[in-house]
C-alpha cells in the first residue's frame, strides 16, 4: 500500500516534470490566439460582383469549411466588397493561402459522348481521335462489367432518397475507385490504351461540336465531357450532405425548394437519355456531373426522373471519398467565386502587454492563494504548493501537445480562463481538508483521517468534474468558433484537476498523515498529536 | 491534545472556523430568494429596457486601412481614436503587412457619418497620406448566426444530459434546482453587462460559459454533502428541512474557503492586470467573472439548497416523526456531530466517553449562559454519535 502510494506519486511528478522539460526543450509552446500573438489575414474577392447577402453567405461557409478542415478559431468577415480571413497560429504566408483555398462553384453538368467533345473541323482531329473517344468510355464499360466490380452497375445509381431503406444507388462509372484501378488484369492493355490517348484528347484545341462541351479532367479518372452548365451547387440545401452507410458508403443531400426544379429538369433528361443528356455507356442511363473548380469529383447514373426533397448518390465509395464528395456538395452552394488575393501578416489585436498582465496578475492572484491556504491550513497547505505546480505544468504541457495537433489556439478569454480554473482546482484540496479537519475535530487521528476523507472527497470532486467534462466534450463536438476553445481548455484543466487529485494528492496527503514529519507541526490549525 | 467536539468556540468567527455554526439557511430562505429574485427581475428589467451592447464581433462596424509608416504605428491610430471619442476597448488595431503593402486596419462599432469622416480626416494627417489613400469600408460581424445556433444547441443538449447525470447521481430534484441556480447566475452576470453596458464580444461568451461552469461545479460539491446526510439519517427520518440546514452549515467553510480561492485571482486579475498594468481589455471580463463567481456561491447555499428543501418537503412519501425545524444549538448538535464516517477514536468510543463529554473543558474559559447550554446539547448529539454512527435501517421497517 505505502509502496504504492509512493510510486504514483514519484511517477506522477516525474512524468509530469519529463513532459514539460520535454516541451520546453523542443520549443513546444501553446500557439496563441489572433488577440494575443496575431497570425495571417487572407484577403478573398470575389471575381463577379456580389450582393452583400451573398458575401455573408461565403463568409459563414468559409469558417465552417475551415472549422472542418481543423482549422481552429479563424476570423472571418466581409470588409466592404471583400472578404477577410485571418487565421491564428499560422506563420507562413504561403500556408494560409493554401489553408482557405475554399473557394470555388460546384457545377452540375450532363455527361456527353466524347464524340461531342471533339472539334467540329476535321483536320483537327487527330488520327482515329473520335474513335479513340468512344474507346475510351467502352474501356469505362468492359471496367464495369468485370466480374471483379460485378455490383458496381446495380449499385451505381441516383434514387430519391426520401426513404433510405428502398434500394438506392448512383452511377458513378467514372469516379468510383473500380473504374481506375490500374492493376486490374483482365484489362491491361485497354488501360494502357486510355492513358496514352488522354493528353492527345486534351491537347486538342477547337470548337466543339455541341456548343458549351467541355472535356474535363475527372479527380481519379480518365477525363470526361460534359455539355453546358445545367444548374450549380446552389439546387442543394446548403450544409445537407451528409454521409450514409446503408449499402456502402454514399451521400444524401437535400434540395432546395428552388432547386429542385433545376435538377429534376436535368435528371428528367438524363433518365430519358434526350440528346442533351445521353447514354455515354449501353445500357446505362444519363449521367450528371458533379464538377468542382472544371474537375470532375463524380458522375453518377441518373436512376429516376423526378425526385422529392432528397437526393441519394452511392457507389463503390470508400468512406473517405463519399466523405469528400458530401463536403464538395456542401461548399457548392457557394453563391460566388471568390479568388484568395493576398495574404497579409496580422499583428495582435490586444498586444502582449495584454498577456503579461494577465499572466502577471495570474501569478500574484495564485500567490495569495496559495499565502491565504498556507494561513489557513498550515503545513499541510505544503500538498496544495506541490500540487497546483503538477497542475500547472501538466496543463502547461497538454495544452502544448493539443495546440501542437489541432491548431486550437489560447486566446485572452482562454488564458483568463485558465486563471478561473485555479478556484476550481484548489476547491478538491479544499474540500478535502475541510473534511479531514471534521474529522480531526471529532476526535480520529491524522494517520486515520487522511484515506477516510479521501473517499468521501473523491466522490464529491469527481461528480463535480464530470459535469465539467461532459459540459467540455459537448460544447467541443458540437459547437464552433470561440466556444468551442473555451470547451477545450475547460476540458484540459478539469481532467487535470481529476488527474493530479487522485494521482498526486491522494497518496501526497495519506504519505503526509503518516509520516512523523507532522507529528508537532500545526495543520489545519489543529497540533498534531502523538 | 486535540480540540475536542466539546469546545464549542465563544465567538461566532471561531465557531465559523471550527465548523460550528448553526445558522437556519431554511428558515431564511424567504430573504435569500427574494435577494436573488430582484436580481433576476433588475437583469431581466435592463435586458429588455437597454438590450445588450454587441461589439464589433457580433455587429460589425467600420473599417479603415491606412497605410502605415515610420511616423504612423498602432499607437498613432489610437490616439486618433481617442481624440475622437471612441474607445479603444471597443475598437481594434492591428497592423497587416504583406509585400505589396504595410497597413494599419482600425475597425469600430458603427460611427455617426460626420465621426466617421472626422476620423478618416485624421487618420489622413496623422499618417501624411490623402483622404483618397485610405479605404473605408463597412466591415460584417465575425460571429454569423450558424455560429450562435450551433453554440445554442450545445449548450442544451449539454444541459439536457446535465440534468440526466444529476438525476441519476442524485436525483431530479436536485437537478432541476442546480439548473435553477445556474440560470441564476448567467442571468445575473449577463445583467451586469446590460446594466453597465459594457461591450460584448466572443469572450464575454467565453466568461458567460465560465460561470455556468462554475455555478454547476458549486451547487454539485453542495448537494452532494447533502445527499451524503440524507444517507445518515435515514433511520432517524429527519425532516428534510433539517439535514439541508445541517449540510449547509457543514459546507459552508468549504464554500468559503473555495470562493476566496477562486476569487482573489480574478480580483487580481481586476485590480493589477487591468489596474495598475493597464491592459483594459481585461477589465470588463474580470468584472463580469466576479459577479458571476459571487453569484454562483450566493445561488448554491440561497437558491439551490430552499429551493431542493421546499422541493422535497411537498413529497408525500417523507413523512418526518416532527414538525418544527432544529434550530440553534439543537441544529449546531447535529451539524458538528455528523462530520464522521465511521467509527471514532477508540478511547471515547467506549463507555467513559460520556462521562468525559459532559465535563465542560477547563482550558476553553466559557462565557456564561448560552454556550453552557450549547456545550450541553452538542454533547448530547455528540454522546450518539462518538459510540457507533447510525446505520441507515432498510426501508421495510415502520
Amino acid at each position: 500500500m505505502r509502496r504504492r502510494l509512493w510510486i504514483s506519486l514519484v511517477g506522477t511528478v516525474l512524468i509530469v516534470l519529463g513532459a514539460l522539460i520535454g516541451n520546453l526543450a523542443t520549443g513546444n509552446t501553446p500557439v496563441l490566439g489572433l488577440d494575443l500573438q496575431g497570425g495571417v489575414s487572407v484577403i478573398l474577392q470575389p471575381v463577379e460582383p456580389a450582393t452583400e447577402d451573398d458575401l455573408l453567405v461565403i463568409r459563414d461557409l468559409i469558417r465552417s469549411e475551415l472549422e472542418a478542415r481543423g482549422i481552429a478559431e479563424p476570423d472571418v468577415r466581409v470588409q466592404g466588397d471583400v472578404i477577410v480571413v485571418d487565421l491564428p497560429g499560422v506563420r507562413d504566408q504561403q500556408e494560409a493561402l493554401d489553408a482557405v483555398d475554399v473557394s470555388g462553384v460546384v457545377e452540375l453538368r450532363p455527361v456527353l459522348d466524347a464524340s461531342a467533345c471533339a472539334p467540329l473541323d476535321p483536320t483537327a482531329v487527330p488520327p482515329g481521335g473520335s474513335i479513340l473517344g468512344d474507346e475510351l468510355l467502352l474501356d469505362g464499360t468492359e471496367i464495369i462489367d468485370d466480374p471483379t466490380t460485378d455490383s458496381t452497375v446495380t449499385d451505381s445509381t441516383v434514387t430519391e432518397g426520401t426513404g433510405l431503406d428502398e434500394p438506392q444507388g448512383f452511377a458513378n462509372p467514372i469516379a468510383s475507385p473500380d473504374t481506375t484501378v490500374p492493376t486490374d488484369d483482365s484489362a491491361p492493355d485497354d488501360t494502357a490504351t486510355t492513358d496514352s490517348t488522354i493528353p492527345d484528347l486534351s491537347e486538342i484545341v477547337g470548337e466543339p461540336s455541341v456548343p458549351g462541351a467541355e472535356l474535363l479532367p475527372s479527380r481519379d479518372g480518365p477525363p470526361v465531357c460534359v455539355g453546358p452548365v445545367a444548374g450549380t451547387g446552389e439546387v442543394f440545401e446548403r450544409g445537407s450532405a451528409e454521409l450514409t452507410s446503408q449499402q456502402g458508403w454514399g451521400v444524401a443531400v437535400e434540395l432546395r425548394g428552388d432547386g429542385q426544379s433545376v435538377w429534376n429538369n436535368l435528371a428528367t433528361q438524363c433518365f430519358n437519355t434526350t440528346p442533351a443528356c445521353p447514354s455515354t455507356v449501353p445500357g446505362l442511363r444519363g449521367q450528371i456531373a458533379i464538377v468542382l473548380d472544371s474537375v470532375v469529383v463524380s458522375a453518377p447514373q441518373v436512376n429516376q426522373p423526378n425526385f422529392t426533397d432528397v437526393v441519394a448518390i452511392t457507389g463503390n465509395f470508400t468512406r473517405g471519398e463519399a466523405d469528400d464528395l458530401a463536403s464538395v456538395l456542401n461548399r457548392g452552394a457557394f453563391p460566388v467565386e471568390v479568388e484568395a488575393q493576398e495574404a497579409r501578416t496580422v499583428s495582435a489585436s490586444a498586444g502582449s502587454e495584454s498577456l503579461q498582465a494577465a499572466v502577471i496578475a495570474g501569478l500574484i492572484g495564485l500567490g495569495l492563494v496559495l499565502t491565504f491556504l498556507v494561513s489557513y491550513y498550515r503545513w499541510i497547505a505544503l500538498v496544495v504548493i506541490g500540487g497546483i505546480a503538477v497542475w500547472a505544468a501538466m496543463v502547461f504541457s497538454v495544452a502544448s501537445l493539443v495546440s501542437g495537433w489541432t491548431n486550437y489556439s489560447l486566446s485572452l478569454a482562454g488564458v483568463t480562463g485558465i486563471i478561473v480554473a485555479i478556484g476550481v482546482t484548489v476547491d478538491s484540496y479544499v474540500v478535502f481538508f475541510e473534511r479531514m479537519k471534521d474529522e480531526l475535530r471529532n476526535g480520529r487521528t491524522l494517520r486515520n483521517a487522511g484515506p477516510r476523507s479521501f473517499q468521501m472527497t473523491w466522490r464529491t470532486i469527481w461528480t463535480a468534474d464530470l459535469v465539467s467534462i461532459i459540459g467540455a466534450a459537448i460544447l467541443f463536438w458540437l459547437s464552433v468558433g470561440s466556444v468551442r476553445g473555451f470547451a477545450l481548455f475547460l476540458g484540459i484543466t478539469t481532467a487535470c484537476d481529476l488527474l493530479v487529485c487522485y494521482f498526486f494528492t491522494r497518496p501526497a496527503v495519506i504519505l503526509l498523515s503518516r509520516s512523523k514529519f507532522m507529528i508537532g507541526r500545526k495543520a489545519f490549525g489543529l497540533e498534531v498529536a502523538k | 491534545m486535540t480540540t475536542r467536539i466539546d469546545d464549542i468556540a465563544p465567538t461566532g468567527l471561531g465557531r465559523l472556523y471550527r465548523g460550528q455554526t448553526a445558522v437556519d439557511f431554511y428558515g431564511r430562505r424567504r430573504i435569500g430568494l427574494i435577494v436573488a429574485a430582484v436580481a433576476v427581475v433588475l437583469t431581466i428589467g435592463s435586458l429588455l429596457l437597454q438590450g445588450l451592447n454587441l461589439g464589433l464581433d457580433f455587429e460589425g462596424g467600420d473599417a479603415w486601412d491606412v497605410p502605415a509608416s515610420e511616423t504612423f504605428g498602432v499607437e498613432d491610430a489610437e490616439v486618433v481614436l481617442v481624440d475622437n471619442g471612441i474607445s479603444t476597448t471597443s475598437a481594434r488595431i492591428q497592423r497587416r503587412t504583406s509585400e505589396l503593402n504595410d497597413l494599419i486596419t482600425v475597425q469600430t462599432p458603427v460611427l455617426e457619418r460626420e465621426v466617421a469622416l472626422q476620423v478618416t480626416e485624421d487618420f489622413a494627417d496623422a499618417a501624411g497620406v490623402t483622404v483618397d489613400d485610405i479605404n473605408f469600408s463597412f466591415t460584417s460581424s465575425t460571429w454569423g448566426s450558424d455560429i450562435t445556433e450551433a453554440a445554442v444547441r450545445a449548450l442544451i443538449i449539454f444541459l439536457v444530459i446535465v440534468s440526466i447525470f444529476i438525476s441519476i447521481r442524485f436525483e431530479w430534484r436536485m437537478a432541476l434546482a442546480a439548473l435553477t441556480a445556474m440560470a441564476h447566475d448567467v442571468l445575473i452576470t449577463v445583467g451586469v453587462y446590460s446594466l453597465f453596458q459594457f461591450e460584448v464580444t466572443p469572450a464575454t461568451v467565453v466568461a458567460f460559459l465560465t460561470i455556468l461552469g462554475y455555478s454547476l461545479y458549486d451547487t454539485i460539491v453542495v448537494f452532494d454533502r447533502v445527499r451524503e446526510n440524507e444517507g445518515k439519517y435515514a433511520s432517524r427520518r429527519m425532516p428534510y428541512e433539517d439535514i439541508v440546514n445541517i449540510s449547509m452549515n457543514q459546507v459552508m467553510m468549504r464554500s468559503i474557503n473555495t470562493s476566496i480561492s477562486s476569487i482573489l485571482p480574478v480580483i487580481s486579475l481586476l485590480l493589477i492586470g487591468s489596474g495598475i498594468l493597464g491592459a483594459v481589455t481585461l477589465r470588463e471580463f474580470a468584472l463580469a467573472l466576479l459577479v458571476g463567481m459571487l453569484s454562483g456561491v450566493y445561488s448554491s447555499i440561497f437558491v439551490a439548497a430552499p429551493l431542493l428543501a421546499t422541493l422535497k418537503s411537498n413529497t408525500a412519501t417523507r413523512k418526518s416523526r416532527r414538525t418544527h425545524r432544529l434550530t440553534g444549538d439543537a441544529l449546531r448538535a447535529e451539524v458538528v456531530g455528523a462530520g464522521l464516517t465511521g467509527r471514532v477514536r477508540p478511547g471515547t468510543a467506549d463507555g467513559s466517553s460520556a462521562a468525559e463529554v459532559d465535563d465542560p473543558t477547563p482550558d476553553d474559559e466559557q462565557p456564561a449562559e448560552p454556550v453552557a447550554a450549547t456545550t450541553a446539547a452538542v454533547s448530547k448529539g455528540a454522546d450518539r454519535l462518538l459510540t457507533h454512527p447510525p446505520r441507515p435501517r432498510k426501508k421495510k421497517r415502520r
